[in-house]
C-alpha cells in the first residue's frame, strides 16, 4: 500500500489518494464529510439536529476503493438499519463511475482505518449528506481511472468512454481494475462535470435494495450474530427500580451454577461470564442483590414533572403578541404522550476482546467514533488500539445513540482474558431503553370574525432528547437554550396568522429519555394538528381550507401548501363522517421535508381501526423512490403504533411492560391494508426521509375518530372508553 | 445429555443440557444465525423455525424435545440454490427494512402456506403475529399474497 | 408404583360407590335429578365443605383462563385476554398455523417464562366456565353433553390425576421471572375434596 498524498490540483473538495485500504484494493479515493463550521452546524442543528463534526479532521472519512476483482467498494461512514442507504450510496456511485451497482459492495467502515462519522448515523441525513461528496468523488475516481487507462493505452482520457467498469477506445478495452493497477502518478484530476440527473440510469430508481438477499436468506450481517474464536457470554444484572442502585451482591450461588466463568462485579452492574448464553443467564438468576431504592417513582410523580409551566421555560418561537389565556375568545386544549420504546428487535449487545492492550468490538451502533472513545477511555486504552467494527443493525430508532453495553463487555472481556459477548435481554432492553420522553402540550388558539385563525400558540413540556446525548456536546445547549430535540416539530408551520408562539418546558426525568424516530414530532404535531382541526370545526370550515388560509404562498410555505392540496385531491378528502367511517387529515414540516396523509377510519364497538392512508411527501430528489416509499409505509404504521397502542407505564416503582405482547404495538392485522405514498420532488436536494412521515398520523386519526363520534382524543395513546 | 434430530436435511447430534432452549443450539452451537434472538419470551417470533413442519418460537423450545424430529431454519428453507416461494415473494416485493424479524416472518409464512394455500387477509392477520418494529407489515402481506401464488403455481 | 396403585384403588372405591347409592349420575344428568339435588343438599353450600375446596380450584384463573367463555384464551393473574390475538381454533390448539405448542411444549420453560404441560390447550367451548357461579359450573361438569360424554368417575380422574390440571400447582414462573400464583387450596386438599365430594353424592348445592 502506498502512502497517502494529496491531489496536486486543487478542485473545491479535497481529496486523498492511496493505493488501497484492505486487502484487494489497488486504488482508493477519500475525502472528508461533516466538517462544518460552527455557525453553520448550529443553524443546521435547528433544523434538521446533525450535531458539528466532532472527528479530528485530520482523516478523510469517506473512502472508494477499486479492488483487483474489478469490485469497488464503499467504505460507509454510516451504518445501514434498515433506511435503505447502502443501496441509495451504491446507486450514487455508479451512476458517476459508470460501474454495474452489482459490482458495488458497501460495508460500514471500521473506527481501525479512521474513516468514520465522528457523530453518528441520524436525523435520515444519510443520503441528504453524501449525496454531493458521493457524485464528486465518484466523477473524480472515473475521471482518474480513464488517465490510468490512457497512459497504458498510450492514448488520451478524452479518446476512452467507460461503462459497466470497463474502459473502452480505440477498439482496446481494459476493466477499470487493470487501468489503476500499479498506479506511478499520484496526480489527481480535476472533479468533472457532473452527469444531469435526468441522465442517471440508477439514481430517481427503485432499485432492488443490495442487502434484499442477504436479509432474506438470514446471512450473519447483524452484530447480535458476530463471533469471535473461543468467545464466552455475559449476562448482566442491573436495577429494575427507577433511581435504583446496587448495595450488595452475593455471587456465591451463581459463580457454583455449571458452565460460569467469572462473575464481575463493578459499580451498579453485575456481569456473568459463562461457556453459553443459557448458562449466563441460568446462573444471573442466582445472584442475590440487595438494592438502594431512594424513592418508588409513580406515574402521577412523572406527570407532575412533565408539566407545561413546570421546569426551565425556553420561548422557541415568538411572532406577535402573547394570548390571553383568560380572554374568552382564546380556546385551549391539552394534550399528552406517554413514554415511549424503541423496542426495536434486535437487542443492544456487542462482541469484545480485550487482549494485549488491544480492543476489537464488534457491534450494531450509530455511533461507532462514540463507542470507541468511551471504550478506550474506560479501559485507559489509546484511541489506536480500540477498533470498533460497525455491522448492520437490527433497527436503530435512535436507540443506538447509546452503547454503554461495548463498555461493559470490553470490561468483562479484560477480566476473562477473552472474547465475550453480552446482549440486553428483553427486560433490560425494556427498563433500560433511552426512551421517548413523556410529554404535555397546552394549544390555544384564537379566529378572527371571519372564523380565520388569528393567533396560534403551542406550549410544551418535554423531558431529555438532546440534552444529556453522547452526541451533543454540551456548548450548543448553553448557545440553543432549548432542548433542540424536543423542539421538532414543536413551532408552529403556519405563518399567515397574526401571531405565534411555541414555548418549551424542559424538565429532568429520573431515567433516560433521548433520541425516538422523528424526537418531539410525533407528540408535537399531534397536540397541533388537532388542535386545528377542532379550531376548522369551531370555524365551521374545511379543514383543508383552514390550513391553506393559514399559510403564505412562499418558500417552505408554498411546498406545505402543495402537499396539503394534493393529499386531498388524492385522498379525495371530505370533512363529513359517514355513519362510523370519516377521513381525518393532518399535515406537518419536519427538516424541510413537508408531508401531508389523509386516513380512512372506521370505529365499531370502541374499536379505532384504519383502512387506508394516502400520504403525500415531498421528499426533494428520491434516489430510491420504492425505499422512500418504504421509509414512508413503515414510519405511518409505526406512528399509528405509538399513537394507537404503545405506552410505558411505572408500577411499584419499576418502568414496565418489559415484553412485547404486554408493550402493545401495532401488528400485522393493526396495520392498513391500503397506503398510498405520493412522492413530491420539490426540492433540487434529496431530503431526510426516514422521519418526516411520522409527523401527520397521529393528528390525522384523531381528527377522524372527532368526525365519527364527536369525541377529541388528546392523549396518546389514543382509546376510545 | 445427548440429542439427535435432522436439521435442514442433515443429522446432527448435540450434547447439552436437556433443557437449554434450541434457539441457542442453532445459534451458538450449530453456528445458524439467520434464526434470530428478540425476547427470549415467545413474544416477537424472531426465533420461528420448523419442528416436523410446524412453526415454533424455538427460544420457548427445550432441546431434549427435538429428539428424533426433524428441523428446518432459514438457511434450509429454500432448496439449495433456489429460494423458497416466500423468500421469491420477499425479494419481489422487497420487503425487509432491517431485516432482523424476517427470517422468522417468513418461516411463520411458510409454515402458514403448508395448511392454508390461499390465506385470506383475515387468516392472514389470525396467523402471522410476529413483531416487525420498521413496520414493513403493508409489503410483508402483499408478499404474502404473492407467495401463495408462486406457490400454487408450482404445484 | 405405589401411588398409581392407590390412586387406582381409590378410584375403584368411587366407582363402587357411585355404583351402589348414586346410579342416577351414570345417566345423562337431567334437570329433574339435579333439581332434587340442588333441594337436599342446602347445607352443601358452607364453606370448606368438599364443594367449596374444588370450586375455590375450579373458579381460579389456573383454570378459568383456559376455559373462557369464547373463543379467545386468557392470561396472567389479571386474565386478560391472551396476548398477540391468540385464537382457540378449530381443534381447541389454536389457529391453522398459530398452534398453542407453537410456543407452549410439555413443560413449563423458565428461560422464557411460557407454561407448558402435556395436551396444553383450550378447554372445549362446552366446557366455558369463564362468568359461570360454582354452581353452574358443577352442573356443566356433571352433564355428558358438556363433559366429553365423560362418566362422574372419568370425571373425577380427570380432575385429579390430569397432567394439565394438576399443572395448576406446578405453573413455573412467568416471564419476569415471577412465580405464578398458585390455586388457594393444596393439591392434596384438592384431591382429597374433589374424592370427598363425588363420593358423598357429587352433590350441588342450590345457588
Amino acid at each position: 500500500m502506498s502512502e497517502t498524498k494529496k491531489s496536486k490540483k486543487t478542485s473545491r473538495r479535497k481529496f486523498l489518494i492511496r493505493g488501497g485500504l484492505g486487502t484487494i484494493g489497488v486504488l482508493a479515493l477519500g475525502t472528508y464529510v461533516f466538517r462544518n463550521n460552527l455557525r453553520r452546524s448550529i443553524i443546521e442543528l435547528s433544523e434538521t439536529l446533525v450535531a458539528p463534526y466532532s472527528g479530528t479532521g485530520t482523516e478523510a472519512n469517506l473512502w472508494i476503493e477499486v479492488g483487483s476483482d474489478n469490485t469497488v467498494t464503499l467504505h460507509s461512514p454510516k451504518v445501514e438499519m434498515g433506511q435503505g442507504t447502502f443501496t441509495g450510496f451504491a446507486q450514487i456511485l455508479a451512476d458517476e463511475l459508470d460501474v454495474n451497482i452489482s459490482q458495488i459492495t458497501v460495508k460500514a467502515a471500521e473506527t481501525a482505518s479512521g474513516i468514520v462519522d465522528g457523530l453518528s448515523t441520524g436525523g435520515s441525513l444519510s443520503i441528504a449528506q453524501l449525496f454531493q461528496p458521493l457524485r464528486e468523488m465518484a466523477a473524480t475516481m472515473r475521471e482518474k481511472i480513464k488517465m490510468e487507462a490512457a497512459t497504458k493505452m498510450g492514448t488520451s482520457a478524452s479518446s476512452l468512454s467507460t461503462a459497466e467498469g470497463i474502459v473502452s477506445g480505440g477498439g482496446k478495452t481494459m476493466t477499470y481494475a487493470e487501468a489503476v493497477a500499479d498506479v506511478s502518478d499520484w496526480s489527481l484530476p480535476d472533479t468533472p462535470p457532473l452527469k444531469p440527473l435526468k441522465d442517471y440510469k440508477y439514481v430517481g430508481k427503485p432499485v432492488p435494495r443490495i442487502d434484499l438477499k442477504a436479509k432474506i436468506v438470514g446471512e450473519p450481517i447483524f452484530g447480535m450474530d458476530a463471533q469471535m474464536e473461543d468467545m464466552l457470554y455475559a449476562a448482566v444484572i442491573r436495577p429494575e427500580h427507577v433511581g435504583a442502585s446496587m448495595k450488595s451482591v452475593d455471587s456465591s450461588s451463581a459463580e457454583s451454577m455449571p458452565g460460569v466463568v467469572k462473575v464481575v462485579s463493578k459499580d451498579n452492574w453485575v456481569g456473568v461470564v459463562a461457556e453459553s448464553f443459557p448458562q449466563a443467564l441460568a446462573a444471573k438468576r442466582k445472584l442475590k442483590v440487595e438494592w438502594d431504592i431512594p424513592k418508588t417513582w409513580t406515574e402521577e410523580d412523572l406527570r407532575a414533572v412533565i408539566k407545561v409551566g413546570n421546569g426551565d421555560r425556553m420561548i422557541t418561537q415568538k411572532q406577535g403578541g402573547a394570548l390571553d389565556a383568560e380572554e374568552e375568545s382564546t380556546v385551549s386544549m391539552e394534550f399528552s404522550s406517554p413514554i415511549g420504546a424503541h423496542a426495536q428487535i434486535e437487542p443492544n449487545g456487542a462482541v469484545a476482546s480485550v487482549v494485549d492492550g488491544k480492543a476489537t468490538i464488534i457491534l450494531s451502533t450509530q455511533v461507532i467514533g462514540v463507542t470507541q472513545k468511551q471504550v478506550a477511555d474506560a479501559l485507559g486504552l489509546e484511541l489506536d488500539n480500540v477498533n470498533v467494527i460497525g455491522t448492520y443493525l437490527g433497527g436503530g430508532f435512535g436507540r443506538r445513540l447509546n452503547t454503554i453495553h461495548a463498555v461493559r463487555t470490553a470490561i468483562m472481556s479484560k477480566e476473562v482474558g477473552k472474547p465475550v459477548k453480552y446482549f440486553f435481554t428483553r427486560k433490560e432492553e425494556f427498563q433500560h431503553d433511552t426512551f421517548r420522553p413523556p410529554t404535555h402540550h397546552i394549544m390555544r388558539g384564537a379566529l378572527t370574525e371571519d372564523g380565520d385563525m388569528k393567533s396560534l400558540e403551542h406550549h410544551y413540556a418535554s423531558g431529555d432528547v438532546a440534552y444529556n446525548s453522547v452526541i451533543m456536546p454540551e456548548a450548543l445547549h448553553t448557545i440553543l437554550g432549548a432542548d433542540a430535540g424536543a423542539l421538532r416539530g414543536g413551532n408552529i408551520m403556519y405563518d399567515n396568522l397574526d401571531s405565534r408562539r411555541a414555548v418549551q418546558w424542559h424538565s429532568d426525568l429520573p431515567f433516560a429519555t433521548s433520541w425516538w424516530r422523528s424526537l418531539g414530532l410525533l407528540a408535537n404535531t399531534f397536540a397541533i394538528e388537532s388542535f386545528i382541526d377542532e379550531m376548522a370545526m369551531k370555524a365551521g370550515k374545511s379543514p383543508v381550507e383552514f390550513r391553506l388560509a393559514m399559510l403564505k404562498n412562499e418558500g417552505n410555505s408554498a411546498r406545505i401548501r402543495k402537499v396539503i392540496e394534493v393529499a386531498a385531491e388524492k385522498g379525495n378528502y371530505s370533512d363529513t363522517a359517514n355513519g362510523n367511517r370519516a377521513m381525518g387529515f393532518a399535515a406537518s414540516i419536519d427538516a424541510g421535508a413537508p408531508c401531508a396523509q389523509v386516513v380512512d377510519v372506521s370505529v365499531e364497538n370502541n374499536q379505532i381501526k384504519v383502512h387506508k392512508v394516502i400520504c403525500v411527501f415531498d421528499c426533494g430528489i428520491a434516489v430510491n423512490p420504492d425505499q422512500v416509499r418504504a421509509q414512508t409505509e413503515g414510519s405511518i404504521i409505526m406512528g399509528m403504533s405509538a399513537s394507537m397502542h404503545e405506552k410505558m407505564g411505572l408500577k411499584d416503582g419499576k418502568l414496565y411492560p418489559t415484553i412485547y405482547g404486554p408493550y402493545d404495538m401495532a401488528l400485522m392485522r393493526n396495520a392498513p391494508k391500503e397506503i398510498e405514498v405520493h412522492l413530491i420532488q420539490g426540492a433540487d436536494v434529496p431530503l431526510p426521509v426516514g422521519e418526516p412521515p411520522l409527523g401527520p398520523i397521529a393528528a390525522a386519526i384523531g381528527n377522524a375518530v372527532k368526525r365519527i363520534t364527536g369525541k377529541r382524543l388528546t392523549d396518546l395513546p389514543m382509546k376510545l372508553s | 445429555m445427548k440429542i439427535s434430530f435432522t436439521i435442514n436435511g442433515s443429522p446432527q447430534t448435540v450434547d447439552v443440557d436437556g433443557h437449554t432452549p434450541l434457539l441457542w443450539v442453532v445459534r451458538d452451537v450449530l453456528d445458524l444465525k439467520g434464526t434470530k434472538f428478540g425476547c427470549g419470551k415467545a413474544a416477537c417470533g424472531a426465533c420461528t423455525l420448523h419442528v416436523n413442519g410446524e412453526a415454533i418460537r424455538s427460544c420457548s423450545y427445550p432441546i431434549q424435545a427435538v429428539e428424533g424430529k426433524e428441523l428446518t431454519t432459514i438457511e434450509g428453507l429454500g432448496d439449495g440454490d433456489n429460494l423458497h416461494p416466500v423468500q421469491q415473494a420477499w425479494m419481489e416485493e422487497v420487503v425487509p427494512q432491517c431485516g432482523y424479524c424476517q427470517p422468522g416472518f417468513i418461516m411463520a409464512t411458510a409454515a402458514m402456506l403448508e395448511r392454508i394455500p390461499n390465506p385470506t387477509d383475515e387468516d392472514i392477520d389470525a396467523n402471522i403475529v410476529n413483531v416487525c418494529r420498521c413496520a414493513t407489515y403493508y409489503r410483508m402481506r402483499k408478499a404474502i399474497h404473492k407467495a401463495a401464488e408462486i406457490k400454487n403455481a408450482n404445484s | 408404583m405405589t401411588r398409581n396403585t392407590q390412586s387406582y384403588f381409590m378410584g375403584l372405591c368411587i366407582v363402587a360407590l357411585l355404583t351402589l347409592g348414586f346410579t342416577n349420575l351414570h345417566k345423562p344428568a337431567g334437570e329433574t335429578s339435579f333439581a332434587l339435588l340442588e333441594k337436599a343438599s342446602e347445607e352443601a353450600l358452607a364453606e370448606d365443605t368438599p364443594f367449596d375446596l374444588m370450586m375455590q380450584v375450579l373458579t381460579h384463573k389456573r383454570c378459568v383462563n383456559c376455559h373462557p367463555s369464547g373463543d379467545r384464551p386468557r392470561q396472567g393473574e389479571d386474565s386478560h385476554y391472551h396476548n398477540f390475538g391468540v385464537q382457540r381454533g378449530a381443534d381447541n390448539h389454536g389457529v391453522a398455523a398459530l398452534r398453542c405448542e407453537g410456543c407452549h411444549q410439555h413443560e413449563n420453560n423458565d428461560f422464557s417464562g411460557v407454561p407448558g404441560a402435556p395436551e396444553w390447550s383450550l378447554a372445549p367451548i362446552e366446557m366455558q366456565w369463564e362468568g359461570l357461579s360454582r354452581v353452574e359450573i358443577a352442573k356443566s361438569m356433571l352433564n355428558r353433553k358438556n363433559n366429553g360424554n365423560r362418566s362422574l368417575a372419568e370425571i373425577v380422574k380427570h380432575l385429579t390425576e390430569h397432567e394439565l390440571v394438576l399443572w395448576a400447582w406446578e405453573p413455573g414462573i412467568d416471564a419476569e421471572g415471577n412465580p405464578r400464583e398458585l390455586p388457594p387450596v393444596s393439591k392434596e386438599d384438592y384431591i382429597k375434596a374433589v374424592k370427598d365430594w363425588a363420593a358423598q353424592g357429587a352433590v350441588i348445592p342450590a345457588e
